[in-house]
């Protein structure tokens, strides 16, 4: 009996194994590739569905499936288990990885401007100077970007947290609807819309606080590949970024708005449609923020600040030089 | 028997390790996505007296929140063991209140009572009250013939009676029932500080989860098993004295 027990245990162990190596095998020996998202279907990956529903990786021999990310999906793990060819990820993910000795790069930098911002009620309000926060209440999640960014902009400012009170952000709103927060992280092109809907309702006007105002420029998504799939399918990359590019710049042209709109609406059924077009207008300012703005185009001097301000934070233990790891895309 | 748990933690955490580094060298796989031998153990050493304390800080709760789970089911199933509408009602009530997914109720929870001890509390004790009162209603519903016919046909049987000689009768299951509802009091009130609490080692998970950092994760683990090893260990030896005593007396 425990022979057979130990037998049986032996094989599904190693059918697991085989089963994780033939994943990575289907995934990069063909042309066909998994786009694993950072977030859930919305207006802030407009450009990626796009590209995907009018058939720009198609009309470049690509068989691409493009997979709703979340909070509990990380693309470049997938990309190093073979479950995903390219990705979405955020800069601090990417130099963690890096950190880690994660063979990531960087093909694209979708964000020029971050959109995680902080919400707050202009009547009672005005935060012009990072110094206006003082004694405010300012909501921040422990462990998320919106830290390690507020704690940037306050050593900036020289502001300490006795200056502050620090509120830790949850998923709901609720704190910030009782006033008990005055200034709330929000991504400005998802949430932001909802929230000022929401506020407006009531009465209640709203601004943001942009860190990179304050010179804090913290980048956000960009798109990922392994080095093993840009070694040896480097074709296949370049068909995939010229078509995702496409798809993004299509997806931002105004005279599109009512097509895209309409591709969104098949993938987010729950946004309503005012608060849907508001957040694509704010997604096209925050890609693709001045009309000679080419969409992917990487800010290394935004990327090395990221970087430095991790390992001034000791979120990382040593450099990682970033640069090295990012491909600009033209 | 408290050692026998301890060290089947050990072999089933060291199991779990042992597949995640199989995994890990077999497909040359970073420290990213599972960290090595040395990345664990600089992190052990670095956030151990920290989730020690976060571990401490949320067995605390959740035993507290155990405590009123067990209370409250054990009177409630009492009361609820005859088969009459209000036994029925409370089977339904638990059936449903069981199905509702904690993170769908939770807002509920932090707008009534914030994010602080009580809901942390409210949550852990909501995980395991039902299936212990489930438990308590099967146990004290079923007659155990044997020896209630005997007091019935001379007419002293009381409900106090009943419920004595079904507990005593039960002790084990009811013991092993009581062991592991420390293990859904422990998860109820990691769940709550996952979500929303700003203590204990669901919220240090959660941070962990946002630097995307295994070795955390993996460092918090062990910590939340050797504790539960422990107090599950510790509940049976206490199952195991009260069934000595009663049986003497």
């Amino acid at each position: 009996m425990n022979r057979h027990i130990k037998k049986i245990s032996v094989f599904l162990f190693l059918f697991s194994i085989c089963f994780s190596l033939s994943g990575i095998r289907v995934s990069e020996a063909s042309e066909t590739a998994v786009y694993r998202l950072k977030w859930l279907f919305n207006a802030s990956v407009i450009g990626d569905i796009y590209a995907d529903v009018h058939g720009h990786f198609k009309a470049r021999g690509l068989d691409v499936t493009v997979k709703e990310g979340g909070p509990e999906r990380d693309a470049i793990r997938e990309l190093e288990l073979g479950y995903a060819a390219f990705g979405v990820a955020s800069a601090d993910q990417v130099i963690r990885a890096l950190a880690k000795g994660s063979p990531v790069v960087v093909i694209a930098q979708l964000f020029q401007i971050n959109p995680l911002q902080w919400i707050y009620r202009s009547e009672n309000l005005d935060v012009t100077r990072v110094e206006d926060l003082k004694g405010k209440v300012v909501g921040i999640t422990f462990g998320g970007n919106d830290e390690t960014i507020m704690r940037t902009l306050m050593a900036k400012a020289g502001l300490t947290e006795k200056d502050i009170s620090v509120f830790s952000v949850r998923y709901d709103y609720t704190p910030f609807y009782q006033k008990r927060v005055d200034v709330w992280p929000v991504y400005r092109n998802s949430q932001a819309p909802i929230l000022e809907k929401k506020l407006g309702d009531l009465g209640e006007s709203v601004a943001y606080f942009n860190p990179a105002a304050h010179g804090v420029k913290f980048v956000a998504n960009s798109v990922v590949t392994s080095k093993r799939m840009m070694e040896e399918q480097a074709d296949v990359v370049k068909n995939f970024t010229s078509a995702l590019l496409q798809g993004w710049e299509e997806a931002l042209e105004l005279e599109n708005e009512e097509d895209v709109l309409k591709t969104l609406r098949q993938f987010d059924k729950d946004t309503p449609p005012d608060i849907m077009r508001k957040q694509l207008v704010i997604t096209r300012s925050l890609i693709k923020p001045f009309k000679d703005t080419r969409i992917g185009m990487i800010d290394l001097e935004a990327w090395q600040q990221t970087e430095k301000i991790m390992l001034e934070q000791n979120q990382i233990p040593s450099p990682v030089a970033v640069e090295k790891v990012i491909r600009k895309p033209f | 028997m408290l050692h026998r748990r301890i060290y089947q933690f050990f072999i089933i955490y060291l199991l779990g390790l042992l597949v995640l580094f199989s995994v890990k060298y077999l497909l040359d796989l970073s420290d990213y996505v599972i960290p090595g031998l040395e990345d664990l153990a600089q992190t052990f050493r670095t956030v151990f007296l920290r989730y020690v304390s976060d571990v401490v800080d949320t067995i605390s709760v959740a035993v507290i929140g155990q405590v009123i789970s067990v209370f409250m089911a054990i009177v409630v199933g009492v009361l609820g063991r005859q088969t009459t509408w209000f036994g029925s009602f409370i089977k339904v009530a638990a059936y449903n209140v069981q199905a509702y997914p904690i993170v769908a109720i939770a807002p509920i929870i932090f707008i009534l009572f914030g994010d602080g001890f009580l809901s942390r509390l409210l949550i852990a004790a909501m995980i395991c009250y039902f299936p212990i009162l489930l438990s308590v209603i099967s146990i004290m519903s079923e007659p155990v013939h044997d020896i209630e016919h005997f007091y019935r046909v001379t007419g002293r049987m009381r409900w106090q009676l009943e419920v004595k000689i079904r507990a005593f009768e039960n002790l084990n299951k009811l013991t092993t029932v009581i062991s592991g509802s420390a293990t859904l009091a422990m998860a109820g009130t990691i769940v709550a500080e996952f979500i929303a609490a700003n203590a204990g080692i669901g919220y240090s998970i959660r941070i962990a989860l946002y630097q995307s950092d295994l070795a955390k994760i993996l460092t918090a683990l062990f910590l939340i098993g050797i504790t539960l090893s422990v107090y599950q260990g510790l509940l049976e030896i206490a199952g195991y004295l009260v069934k000595k005593g009663w049986a003497s007396h």
